[in-house]
C-alpha cells in the first residue's frame, strides 16, 4: 500500500552516507572476463545480499530519453524463454527478492536469498537468467511502457517532482543529467523492443559491471557462485567518460505556476563529482548547514525558529561528474518569499562565515560517534560499499573515514564552501501558486 | 500500511527475569521485567554490532483522541523536543547528535513512540532524557505557536497537496461510523487551529505515565543492565491512575458505501476496504491469519493474484495491492488500493478486483500459490533480523495495541497452519458487499496550471 499509517515527527534526509566503519575489509577480485567483484562475508544471518552496478544509468539515453530505465525494468519481465509469470513464482517460492533501479549514473540489480541451498541455488540461477538472457517480450513491452508512460503523466500530480525536475533541466542545461530518468512522454511513446535491445546489448557487458556481495558466504563459494553468474557475459566496450557538467554562469529563479497550497523550493548549483578533494569539507559542513535534521542550521532557521516548514534539508550529492549542492524545504504559498529569503541567508552567512568552532566540534561528534551506525546490518553494509565501488573511491575509504572527518578543520569548511559554492549561481526553482503580491 | 507478514520471529519466549543462560542462548530472546510503577520493559540482545535502538512506546494515539481534537497525540509528540524544566528546547536532540545518535518519533492510530539509535555504550544518555521529558514536560506557548505552524505544514504537504492521500483521509471517514479510526493520526485542519496549549497539557497528564508505557531495547546490551538502568532513571516517576479507555467498536456496516472524490489530479484512483477482526477483537484467532494469508495471496509479492492477474494479465491496472493490519488495536479494514491503466476507468478496475475477490470465495486457492506465502513468510523472518530497529518496532507496536509481544514467536507457525480452505472461508466470511466502502477519485482539470 502507498498509504501512510504514520507521522514522523520528522522528514529529514541524511542523503550522504557513503561513509562506512573501518573494520570489515572488502575483499576483491576479478572473474575470468574481468569484472571486478567486491565481498564482505557476515556470519550470524544465513542472508546473502547482492548488487550488481552497470555503468548504463540514463546519462546513456541519447535521443532516446527512458530507455535505460525502461531496459532495466525489463529485464525480469521475461527471461530464457519464462515469462514474468514464471521468474516470480521461481523466486518467491524460495523467499528470494529481486529488484531493479535506474539512476542517472547506474542501473543497479539488487538481489535478497537465504543462504539455505535449497533456495539460493535456484534463485541465484533466475538471477543469472534475467542478466544474460532476458527476452523482452513485445507484449510485456508493451505494458511496461503504457505504465511508464502513465507514470510520468503522474509526475504532474506532485508539485515536489515537478521542482526537481525543473531544477535539474535548469542546472544541468546542455547535459545529459538534464533529462528525467523515466525519460518524456514524447521519448518514451517512441521507443521500441529494438532500442532497448539495442541498449542492452552495449551496456550490459562484463566491461560496465561490478558486483558486490554482502552475506554468509565463503569466499571459494562466492567465486564460484559470480563466475557462474557474470561468466558469460561478453567484454563489450567500456562505457564512455560522461561528458563534463558546466558550472552555472549565472543563477536564475525559476517558478511554476501549480494548484498546491504549498510552495516547493529548491535552491541548488552543481558542485561535487566522486572523490573530490574537497569531499569532506563540504560533507562535514554540510552536516552543520543542513545534513543533520534538528542540530542543523536550516532546520533551525526554516522550522525552529520561524514554523514555516515540516522537512527543511541540504545535501551534496556527489555524482560521476558534477552534482547537486541542493537546498530545499515546502511551506504555505503565503510564506514562500520569506522562506526564501531565510534559506538564501542562512547559505550566505554561512558561506562568508562558516561553522562555530562548538559546532564544528558538534558535528564530529555526531559523525564519529555515530560512525558505528553506518554498517549495523547487511543492507547498510551493502549500500556502503555500493557506494564506494561505484564511487570509484579506494577500498580503504572504510578504514580512514573517521581520520578524513576528524582532520576537517573550521577554515578548511570556508575554505572549501567560498572556493565550490558561489551565491551567484544558485538557481531558485519554486513550484506552488503565486500571490498577487508576491515579488 | 504495515504488514505483519514481514513481521515478527522470536524463537524463543523467556518470561524470567533473572538471566541464567550465557550471552550466545540469549540471542532472539526477549526478556521482561515490569517495574513497581508498572513500566513495562523489553529488551532482545543482539549483537552482531555494537549498537542499539532504544523505544519508548504509550498507549495513546489518534484512535484514542475524539471529535475537536484530532491531532493531539501527533501535536504533543511534536512538542516533547520542545523541552523540559531541566533541558531547554531542542536541547534533547542537541544531547543524543553529540553522543552520536539518530532520533525520531511517530504517532499512529493507537501508538505515540520516540526512538533512539546510538553506539551501545549510549543506553543510558537515552534512558534518562526519556525519562526526564516522561514527567517533566514544559509545554511553552511560543514554541507551541510554533510547532503548530509546522504540524500544518505537514498536513499540507502530506494530505492537501497529494491527492491520493487526500483521498484516503475522506475514505476512511466514510466507511467508518462510530470507530476512531476514522480521523485522520495528523488531525483535521480545522481541528488543528482549534488547538489550544491547555488541551495539550490535559492530553499529557493524562497519558504520559509509567504505567501507559513500554520501554524497547535491542541491540548489543545485556538485559541485567538495561533493566538496572531502567531502574535508575524511570522507577522514581509516579504512575498514573486511569480510567478504562471507551471501547467506542464500530457500529455494524449493513449496506455498500460508496462516494466519489474529486481531486486536481491527473489520474484517477480506486480504494475498497471491507470491515475486518482483528486478533485484539476475537476469541478464535485463526480467521485472522486465513486473513493475513489471504492478503498475501492477493498482494504478497510479484507472482500474486493482483499484479499477475490486474497488471500482467488483464491490464486493467497499472499498479494495485491489497493491505491488512491484523495487529490493530480496534477492528479495521482489508484495503484494495489501485490505479487504472491508461484508458481504463475507475469503474473497471473496481469490476476487476470484485471479480477476483468472487474467485477467492468459489474456488479454493491452489496450494502452490499459499507454500509460495508460507516460503516468504520464512525467509522475511529471517531478513528482518537484519535490523534491530524493525525487531524493536515489532515488539514495541504488537505490546502497545495490546496485542502482546509474545504473539510474534506464534507467527511463522500459526501462518504454517493455513489452509486453502481456510482462505475460502475467510474470503466468503468478510469480503462481502454488505460491508464494503468503495471510493473513486475523479482527476479534475488543474486550475492555475499551465
Amino acid at each position: 500500500m502507498r498509504i501512510n499509517s504514520q507521522c514522523f515527527i520528522a522528514g529529514l534526509l541524511f542523503l550522504i552516507n557513503t561513509a562506512c566503519f573501518a573494520v570489515p575489509t572488502i575483499q576483491h577480485w576479478q572473474t575470468s572476463n574481468g569484472v571486478n567483484v567486491y565481498f564482505i562475508p557476515t556470519d550470524g544471518l544465513s542472508i546473502l545480499d547482492a548488487r550488481l552496478v552497470f555503468d548504463a544509468g540514463s546519462v546513456r539515453d541519447g535521443s532516446k530519453k527512458g530507455v535505460a530505465a525502461l531496459t532495466s525494468n525489463m529485464l525480469d519481465q521475461g527471461a530464457a524463454g519464462q515469462s514474468a509469470q514464471d521468474i516470480a513464482e521461481r523466486l518467491e517460492s524460495v523467499g528470494a527478492q529481486l529488484g531493479t533501479s535506474t539512476s542517472r549514473d547506474f542501473t543497479s540489480i539488487s538481489f535478497r536469498s537465504l543462504t539455505d541451498q535449497n533456495a539460493l541455488e535456484p534463485s541465484w540461477n533466475v538471477l543469472k537468467e534475467v542478466l544474460n538472457e532476458p527476452n523482452f517480450p513485445i507484449v510485456d513491452f508493451s505494458r511496461e511502457k503504457k505504465r511508464t508512460l502513465l507514470s510520468i503523466t503522474r509526475r504532474e500530480e506532485s508539485p515536489g517532482t515537478l521542482a526537481q525536475l525543473a531544477l535539474y533541466k535548469e542546472i544541468f542545461k546542455g547535459h545529459a543529467y538534464a533529462s528525467a530518468i523515466q525519460g518524456e512522454e514524447s521519448t518514451v511513446s517512441q521507443l521500441v523492443v529494438k532500442d532497448l535491445q539495442n541498449f542492452y546489448q552495449q551496456y550490459y557487458v562484463a566491461s560496465n559491471l561490478k558486483v558486490i556481495l554482502v552475506g554468509g558466504l565463503s569466499k571459494e563459494q562466492a567465486q564460484n557462485m559470480v563466475e557462474e553468474l557474470v561468466g558469460d557475459l561478453p567484454l563489450g566496450v567500456k562505457a564512455n567518460a560522461i561528458s563534463k557538467v558546466n558550472d552555472v554562469q549565472r543563477g536564475v529563479a525559476i517558478h511554476q505556476e501549480y494548484p498546491s497550497q504549498q510552495t516547493h523550493m529548491m535552491y541548488s548549483t552543481p558542485v561535487l563529482k566522486n572523490n573530490d578533494a574537497d569531499y569532506f569539507a563540504l560533507y562535514v559542513g554540510n552536516h552543520i548547514l543542513g545534513g543533520s535534521g534538528f542540530s542543523s542550521r536550516i532546520v533551525k532557521e526554516i522550522r525552529e525558529k520561524r514554523g514555516l516548514a515540516y522537512s527543511a534539508y541540504s545535501y551534496f550529492h556527489p555524482m560521476v561528474e558534477k552534482g547537486p549542492f541542493l537546498m530545499g524545504l515546502q511551506t504555505r504559498n503565503e510564506k514562500a518569499s520569506e522562506a526564501a529569503s531565510a534559506v538564501k541567508q542562512t547559505l550566505k552567512s554561512f558561506i562568508e562565515e562558516g561553522p562555530t568552532e562548538e559546532e564544528l566540534i558538534a558535528a564530529k561528534k555526531n559523525i564519529m560517534g555515530g560512525f558505528a551506525l553506518k554498517l549495523d546490518s547487511n543492507k547498510k553494509l551493502l549500500a556502503n560499499v555500493v557506494g564506494i565501488v561505484a564511487s570509484g573511491a579506494s577500498l580503504d575509504y572504510l578504514n580512514n573515514f573517521m581520520g578524513q572527518v576528524k582532520a576537517v578543520t573550521r577554515e578548511q569548511v570556508i575554505d572549501a564552501f567560498q572556493r565550490r559554492v558561489k551565491m551567484n549561481s544558485m538557481v531558485m526553482v519554486t513550484v506552488g501558486q503565486a500571490l498577487p503580491n508576491k515579488e | 500500511m504495515k504488514k505483519l507478514s514481514a513481521a515478527v520471529l522470536l524463537s524463543t519466549i523467556f518470561y524470567a527475569l533473572s538471566g541464567f543462560a550465557s550471552s550466545e542462548n540469549l540471542l532472539n530472546i526477549v526478556h521482561e521485567k515490569v517495574l513497581k510503577n508498572g513500566l513495562k520493559v523489553l529488551v532482545k540482545e543482539d549483537r552482531r554490532a555494537p549498537v542499539m535502538v532504544s523505544q519508548i512506546w504509550y498507549k495513546v494515539g489518534a484512535s484514542y483522541e475524539h471529535d475537536g481534537i484530532t491531532g493531539l497525540s501527533h501535536v504533543l509528540e511534536h512538542m516533547m523536543f520542545q523541552g523540559t524544566d531541566d533541558f531547554g528546547p531542542g536541547e534533547f536532540s542537541k544531547i543524543i547528535a553529540e553522543n552520536g545518535g539518530r532520533e525520531n518519533a511517530f504517532t499512529g492510530a493507537d501508538y505515540t513512540a520516540y526512538f533512539q539509535t546510538m553506539e551501545a555504550s549510549r543506553l543510558e544518555v537515552s534512558l534518562k532524557l526519556e525519562a526526564d521529558r516522561m514527567h517533566n514536560l514544559n509545554l511553552q506557548e511560543k514554541e507551541f505557536v510554533k510547532e503548530l505552524q509546522v504540524v500544518m505544514e505537514e498536513r499540507r504537504m502530506r494530505t492537501e497537496d497529494k491527492p491520493q492521500g487526500q483521498t484516503y483521509e475522506y475514505f476512511k471517514a466514510l466507511a467508518y461510523t462510530s470507530s476512531p479510526y476514522r480521523n485522520p493520526i495528523i488531525g483535521w485542519m480545522q481541528d488543528l487551529e482549534d488547538m489550544q496549549l491547555a488541551d495539550l497539557a490535559d492530553w499529557y497528564k493524562q497519558w504520559y505515565s509509567p504505567n501507559n508505557a513500554t520501554l524497547v531495547v535491542v541491540g548489543d546490551v545485556d538485559a541485567q543492565q538495561v533493566f538496572a538502568l531502567a531502574e535508575q532513571y524511570f522507577s522514581n516517576i509516579l504512575e498514573v491512575s486511569f480510567k478504562s479507555v471507551k471501547k467506542r467498536i464500530e457500529v455494524p456496516q449493513v449496506g455498500i458505501r460508496r462516494s466519489i472524490v474529486k481531486q486536481q489530479a491527473k489520474v484517477p484512483y480506486v480504494l475498497m476496504g471491507y470491515k475486518v477482526p482483528v486478533l485484539n477483537s476475537v476469541e478464535d484467532d485463526a480467521d485472522i491469519y486465513a486473513l493475513e494469508v489471504l492478503s498475501g495471496i492477493l498482494s504478497g509479492g510479484s507472482s500474486a493474484r493482483l499484479p499477475s492477474r490486474l497488471v500482467r494479465g488483464s491490464q486493467v491496472a497499472s499498479s494495485v495491492s491489497a493491505g491488512y493490519d491484523m495487529a490493530a488495536r480496534l477492528p479495521t479494514l482489508f484495503l484494495f488500493d489501485g490505479v487504472p491503466a491508461k484508458g481504463v476507468s475507475a469503474e473497471q478496475l473496481e469490476s476487476a478486483l470484485l471479480e477476483q475477490i468472487q474467485l477467492l470465495q468459489t474456488s479454493p486457492v491452489e496450494q502452490k500459490e499459499l507454500d509460495r506465502i508460507k516460503a516468504q513468510v520464512i525467509a522475511s523472518s529471517v531478513y528482518e533480523k537484519d535490523s534491530n530497529f524493525y525487531q524493536a518496532m515489532q515488539i514495541g507496536m504488537l505490546e502497545t495495541t495490546g496485542v502482546g509481544w509474545q504473539k510474534g514467536e506464534q507467527y511463522v507457525d500459526k501462518i504454517k497452519a493455513i489452509s486453502v480452505e481456510n482462505i475460502q472461508a475467510v474470503a466468503k466470511k468478510y469480503l462481502i458487499e454488505d460491508h464494503l466502502t468503495v471510493v473513486h477519485m475523479q482527476p479534475q482539470e488543474m486550475k492555475n496550471a499551465h
